[in-house]
């Protein structure tokens, strides 16, 4: 064989490996997980992909979940990537099949994406959970209450940065890594920590920072180096990937880190300290039950939060209950009992 | 800032200064990206395998080395585009390291492994008096040394020995070097495979420093190296200073963000307008070399 032909044999080898790169993922739509007589049929669609992130891992339990509750009904998940750019197609494309009486999905952008699908699928009915819209008779909306659970962030973070843990530093600076800006972390999430903060500390400081993406981990250790150099003793990140950098920072030089949505004791133990929760798996399983059985109302936007039981502290952890000390742990547990009992009411804005 | 600045470099020097190896022999080797992708991978693998820093980033060299190989390979005896080829090495590291995290830890995400032992650092606690020196030489772990090492070598290589002059040669005029009786076949696929074996060491720098493994932890730190090559001058000093003007750039843009009231997106662009500000400087001063060459030229005659 010459070597012009191994050549075309190894540019042929590489088209093919191409197109399977990206007709793969349309290839792999989920895969049906009742017989085509279903009587619902539900196609999850997961704007990235779900293995890695517990957000989306718990949309997809809770989907599953109902539907093993109702029998006879389809479960389909399609990964939509991290291209956003696709995702308005690849929603109109999963509402053009008419195969699905319910898409759901989860993500802040997702709402209007849906908003628009539905102006040429007037029948196709969305489940939209992390998200609000409200007056589109397609759609049903979920958005949690994420003032009051970056407000139990910052206030934790006070407790702790005025406490005499080991890592603890006088002066209650604080810091919020954000993967990137977004109305919601500009608007809502940064303003409720800073409060939560002033709450224990009044002259406590929130050092932001953004990172630019949600995986470069060893851009977040730099940012993240910097924010404790220049005082700061505990961070919350929302970085994605980019926390696990910020996790090697805290570890070298001595600080604690926050986790948020999930629980993430276990990542670094005696380093993350705090997590709050969003119970999206819970809200994914009770609306699509409600879907099944014809009682969700579509055209109204929720919002769920403490009081209602979606947005919590993680508090039964055994590594909170180790690393933490008991007077920190009843401040805290007296302050989600607050907003619990709406004692306190933290309004989750609607409009970005 | 200076500190951070030199640490955040290290991966994209030592990428760098490999990928100029391939760059002198002729070859724009635009797989450093993926090469530095399975450096992390294979490195964190091994170094929680026996527990040693030094054996993961040994093996991380030469898995970037062998994958290298394989680039050279296909474009010197299959006669592959070099593009092409090199397109196919990042598609291939970011397809198959996650099959083969799945197949052996069960995830595609985060790899984990906390009893990694830490980066060593090095001169700890050493003074000069004067703060911005001590950042920038003192403390740092282990891996940035071994970039200042490489670049030290790299010069030696590439002007102080044989071999480095054929291989330059090679990039420069490769029949005229193939007539002087040099295999230039050969030293394009020894440029390769030494760039590959530094983006592998670059790859396990990042995430042996970590201790962890996650997806896209390369974060495009490849073709950064790429252009450090060409904003150096492609010279190893002049690369030392690109990723150093590099990384301090990023830490300002970083560290800027805690005390300037400007949104952090538009800091974070800061070190790729400076690049490009550099750029454009490098190009018109190299536009504007010839010329005053060719007017000593004509005042001469």
């Amino acid at each position: 064989m010459t070597y012009s032909r191994l050549n075309r044999h190894f540019t042929i080898c590489i088209a093919v490996a191409l197109l399977a790169t990206t007709a793969l993922p349309l290839a792999a739509l989920g895969s049906r997980e009742t017989p085509d007589d279903a009587q619902f049929r539900i196609a999850v669609f997961v704007p990235g992909v779900v293995e890695g992130s517990p957000t989306y891992e718990m949309l997809v339990a809770g989907v599953r979940r109902a539907a093993e509750e109702r029998p006879g009904t389809e479960v389909r998940v399609i990964e939509g990537g991290f291209n956003q750019a696709q995702w308005p197609q690849s929603m109109t494309a999963l509402a053009a099949s008419g195969e699905h009486d319910l898409i759901v999905t989860s993500n802040p952008s997702m709402p209007e994406i849906a908003d628009e699908v539905s102006q040429s699928f007037p029948n196709q009915r969305f489940l939209v959970l992390d998200g609000y819209l409200s007056g589109n008779p397609s759609v049903a909306t979920v958005l949690f209450n994420q003032r009051e659970q970056a407000f139990l962030s910052g206030y934790f973070a006070g407790l702790v940065s005025s406490s005499s843990m080991p890592n603890a530093r006088p002066g209650a600076r604080a810091g919020l890594l954000a993967g990137q800006e977004y109305p919601i972390m500009n608007r809502v999430i940064r303003p409720a920590f800073q409060l939560g903060l002033q709450s224990v500390e009044p002259s406590g400081q929130v050092d932001f920072r953004v990172l630019g993406n949600w995986f470069d981990a060893a851009a977040a250790t730099e940012l993240a180096n910097s924010m404790i150099d220049t005082g700061a003793d505990v961070i919350l990140t929302i970085a994605g990937g980019g926390n696990q950098g910020v996790i090697a920072a805290a570890r070298t030089k001595g600080a604690y880190v926050l986790w948020y949505d999930s629980s993430g004791y276990d990542e670094a133990a005696g380093i993350v300290i705090g997590s709050t929760l969003v119970r999206l798996d819970r809200a994914a399983h009770q609306r699509v039950l409600q879907a099944i059985d014809g009682t969700l109302e579509f055209g109204r936007g929720e919002v769920l939060g403490v009081a209602d039981g979606f947005v919590d502290f993680d508090t039964e952890h055994r590594l909170f209950q180790r690393d933490v000390p008991e007077a920190v742990r009843n401040r805290l547990a007296a302050m989600i009992q607050r907003l619990r009992t709406s004692d306190l009411v933290l309004e989750m804005p609607t409009q970005f | 800032m200076m500190f951070n600045g030199v640490e955040i470099m290290t991966p994209i020097l030592l990428a760098a200064l490999g990928g100029l190896f391939a760059e002198m022999a002729g070859v724009l080797n635009i797989a450093l990206e993926g090469l530095i992708l399975i450096g992390a991978f294979t490195g964190i693998l091994v170094a929680a395998a026996t527990g040693s820093l030094a054996v993961g980033m040994v093996a991380a060299a030469v898995a970037g080395g062998v994958l290298a190989g394989l680039l050279a390979w296909v474009t010197s005896r299959l006669k592959a585009n070099i593009f092409i080829a090199g397109l196919a090495v990042n598609l291939l590291a970011a397809g198959m390291i996650p099959f083969l995290s799945t197949w052996m830890f069960g995830t595609k995400g985060v790899l984990r492994f906390p009893d990694l032992p830490r980066m060593p650092r090095l001169l700890v606690g050493v003074h000069t008096g004067l703060p911005l020196l001590d950042d920038l030489l003192f403390g740092h772990s282990v891996t940035v040394y071994l970039a200042w090492l490489t670049a030290v070598i790299a010069a030696v290589l590439l002007y102080r020995t044989p071999f480095g002059l054929r291989l330059r040669a090679t990039g420069a005029r490769a029949e005229s070097a193939v007539v002087s009786g040099v295999n230039a076949v050969r030293y394009r696929s020894i440029a390769i495979v030494v760039s590959g074996v530094a983006a592998g060491l670059a790859g396990s720098t990042i995430s042996l420093r970590l201790g962890v493994y996650l997806p896209n932890i390369s974060a495009g730190r490849g073709w950064i190296a790429l252009v450090a090559i060409y904003l150096g001058y492609r010279t190893p000093l002049g690369i030392v200073i690109a990723a150093l003007l590099f990384g301090l750039t990023d830490s300002l843009a970083g560290a800027a963000q805690g005390f300037l009231n400007i949104p952090g997106t538009i800091l974070l662009g800061l070190p790729y307008a400076i690049t490009v500000i550099a750029m454009i400087f490098y190009s018109a001063l190299r536009s504007t070399k010839p010329r005053r060459r060719r007017r000593r030229i004509d005042a001469h005659f």
